[in-house]
């Protein structure tokens, strides 16, 4: 009978526990979320894609904390009307890009402003949240120019929606490098009346095949993004590439191990193995002849 | 040919005496302590062992060394001995063939210690690269560890079945088990002449296998580009040192088991002076190599070289390489100069000065290179610059030794040390022989 007290006491004493960790998680529905942060830019690539990239982090304990793995939903918003996208999921950085395959996708509000919200539903720990980014589509034609056995990138700015040149806008013009970009040109770019900027290409910059890729970008601009052009030229100088990357060597993976290292260690391997082999066969000929 | 009773009296394995019991369960005892000492070292990793960013191959990898140089003692006593048709050989063969099979197991899972994640092992095949020397170990350790089983199983047949029949009364499934490991042997012309040609084959199949070993092994020191190592000197300067290494140990053994079993009729002074004479020669060959290992690096003078020789003469090592040159080496040839020296007991001696002088010169590879990195790292702890192995590296390196010699124990205790059939065979033709003349 005592004995059954205990267990009803232990019984109860688990029931305990176990309705105290539960006020755990019931204490957690009513803990302070944190508000979302977000920064977003838009990117044009000329002849390719426009992408959003959007970074999310929040204010804990006075620091800004990256918030990884949260989906973010994209929205057209056009006379009051949010038309979804789709949705990107942020990464280990609170990092993620949503790419626009054409800008045909979206529409113009009545001033020709693109306008899209980015939204964060809220979880658990963070609060919900939206950002959004309006811009206008304008276009970078670049191409090379050849004077006086001197060659130049010329590229010129046009607001699409209204076919006109942007005058008086910085551009950068450079050259694509391992690392970063190499500016060229002089050190500020302003696009002229033609909205026009002209830069000179210094003789002797290296590139594989001779094949340079020069970029032309307005930058973060408030009223278009980030609207970038390509254009590639064989202007370098010649480099030779002196890769070993496709070559049987002492340092490469397994799969291109040099021949010799290959043959003869084998060679000798097996040749041992062989004679081992051998011998041990000989041990089940000797227990064989009894007689 | 009968052999006769006596002679496989005096030979057959003997029950081990008191002495014998406490020196095994004391050999269990300190392997128990060591692989506890292991198990938390793969539980807590090898933060429990004192090697760091710079001394990151430390006592295990010394020890590996020795364990490999040791092993070499199968090639240079049996192979080579034989093939030169030394008869002198006959009652030391088999020993060295014990320890060259217990040193080359030992080495191998000495390596596996030396690993952070041993349950990675398989990746080393899986993912070797030939283009490195440790996937070349990785290949010879296991062949060599065939070699040195097939080096003892072949010569012992014959004694196996004599021992099967010596044992049928006294312990029937002693003789049971003796009779399976002698494959039916009865020693028939079919039986011998297989039999001898197998010996003859891993005689010289031990030679080229036991250089390979040997010359890898130095390779993994000398294809590092290392102050100490990078060296060509290396692959003869490890043979030879192996060959000290081992002889020194077959010295050693042999003299303590010629003590346990009272086998001083069948090993003689004459075998000491032999073995002492044996062992002379790879001292000298040996301190050869060491003048050149150390005196071009000090004449050239290099800066690093002279850091190191510095570090090795006068600096924190200089105690441990003045023994390991004057105690392991200069020592032992000049006592073997003289006949006194070669008398059993004051080659025992000599024989476990040379092995503690072997196994103390492995760490002095090892060692003093890796404290000064060619790139050194800035600002970092001084601790770094020395290295001293903690106790969880003496307990399990003092257990892979203790078990080298668990291994020597057990297969001395259940083998026939002195080749018994090959005993009376000679004793057969110099019997004759001594008619003949009269």
């Amino acid at each position: 009978m005592k004995n059954m007290l205990k267990y009803r006491f232990v019984f109860l004493a688990l029931v305990g526990v176990f309705l105290c960790s539960g006020s755990n998680s019931v204490y957690a529905q009513n803990a302070k979320k944190h508000s979302v942060r977000m920064k977003a830019y838009y990117t044009k690539i000329m002849d390719s894609v426009s992408f959003f990239k959007v970074t999310a982090f929040s204010r804990i304990d006075k620091e800004n904390v990256d918030i990884s793995n949260i989906e973010l939903t994209f929205y057209n918003e056009l006379d009051g009307e949010k038309i979804k996208l789709g949705t990107a999921t942020t990464d280990m950085h609170g990092e993620c890009k949503f790419v626009l395959k054409n800008l045909n996708e979206i529409k113009p509000d009545s001033t020709n402003t693109y306008n899209i919200d980015i939204l964060f539903k809220g979880n658990d720990t963070y609060k919900k949240a939206s950002k959004s980014v309006s811009f206008k589509d304008a276009s970078i034609t670049a191409k090379i120019i050849t004077k006086d056995s001197t060659n130049y990138v010329s590229a010129t700015l046009k607001d699409i929606a209204t076919d006109s040149v942007l005058s008086d806008r910085l551009l950068n013009v450079q050259v694509q490098r391992l690392f970063r970009s190499l500016p060229i040109g002089k050190e500020f770019n302003s696009t002229d009346e033609n909205g026009t900027v002209v830069a000179t290409i210094p003789d002797g910059i290296p590139g594989v095949n001779r094949n340079l890729t020069f970029e032309v970008v307005l930058k973060d601009s408030d009223d278009y993004g980030t609207v970038m052009a390509l254009v590639n030229a064989p202007l370098g100088t010649p480099i030779k590439d002196e890769s070993t990357f496709d070559e049987r060597t002492m340092w490469s993976p397994r799969d291109k191990t040099p021949l010799f290292l290959l043959i003869f260690p084998n060679l000798l391997t097996f040749g041992i193995w062989g004679i081992i082999i051998y011998l041990i066969i000989n041990l089940f000929k000797i227990s064989k002849s009894k007689i | 040919m009968e052999v006769s009773k006596k002679l496989v009296n005096d030979l057959a394995p003997q029950k081990f005496g008191k002495k014998g019991v406490i020196w095994t369960t004391f050999l269990v005892i300190v392997s128990i302590v060591g692989i506890i000492a292991y198990i938390d070292q793969v539980r807590k990793g090898q933060i429990v062992t004192n090697m760091n960013d710079y001394a990151l191959w430390g006592i295990y990898i010394s020890n590996f060394v020795f364990f490999v140089a040791t092993s070499f003692v199968g090639a240079v006593t049996v192979a080579v001995l034989r093939l030169t048709k030394n008869t002198w050989r006959t009652p030391v063969v088999r020993i060295a063939e014990i320890i060259s099979v217990a040193a080359i197991i030992m080495a191998g899972l000495t390596i596996m210690i030396d690993m952070g994640r041993p349950d990675r092992l398989m990746n080393l095949f899986i993912h070797g690269r030939m283009q490195s020397p440790i996937i070349w170990d990785v290949i010879i350790i296991p062949t060599y560890i065939a070699i040195c089983l097939l080096l003892l199983y072949f010569p012992l047949l014959p004694d196996l079945a004599i021992l099967k029949k010596h044992f049928s009364k006294i312990n029937p499934k002693l003789s049971k088990w003796y009779g399976r490991l002698s494959l039916n042997w009865t020693g028939n012309a079919r039986q011998t002449k297989i039999q001898l040609n197998s010996i003859q084959i891993i005689a010289i199949l031990t030679i080229p296998a036991g250089f390979m070993l040997q010359t890898i092994d130095a390779w993994l020191f000398a294809t590092l580009f290392r102050v100490g190592w990078d060296s060509t000197n290396m692959g003869g300067y490890f043979i030879t040192g192996a060959a000290v290494a081992g002889i020194g140990a077959l010295v050693a053994v042999v003299y303590v088991v010629r003590k346990a079993y009272k086998l001083e009729n069948y090993i003689t002074e004459f075998h000491f002076d032999k073995l002492g004479k044996f062992l002379a020669l790879a001292c000298l060959l040996y301190l050869y190599f060491n003048i050149n290992e150390y005196l071009i690096p000090e004449f050239t003078s290099k800066k690093e070289e002279v850091t190191h020789m510095n570090l090795l003469i006068t600096g924190q090592f200089a105690p441990l390489f003045w023994f390991v040159q004057v105690g392991g080496l200069i020592v032992p040839i000049v006592a073997l100069f003289f006949k006194k020296g070669r008398k059993p007991l004051p080659m025992f001696f000599i024989g476990l000065l040379v092995v503690v002088g072997s196994w103390w010169k492995r760490f002095l590879i090892v060692t003093p290179t890796l404290l000064h990195p060619f790139l050194p790292v800035q600002g970092v702890p001084e601790s770094w610059h020395h290295y001293f192995p903690s106790v969880h590296e003496w307990l399990i390196t003092i257990a892979t030794l203790a078990m080298a010699l668990l291994i020597i124990t057990a297969l001395v205790r259940y083998l026939p040390v002195i080749p018994i059939k090959r005993t009376a065979d000679e004793q057969e033709l110099f019997e004759t022989e001594k008619k003949s003349k009269s």
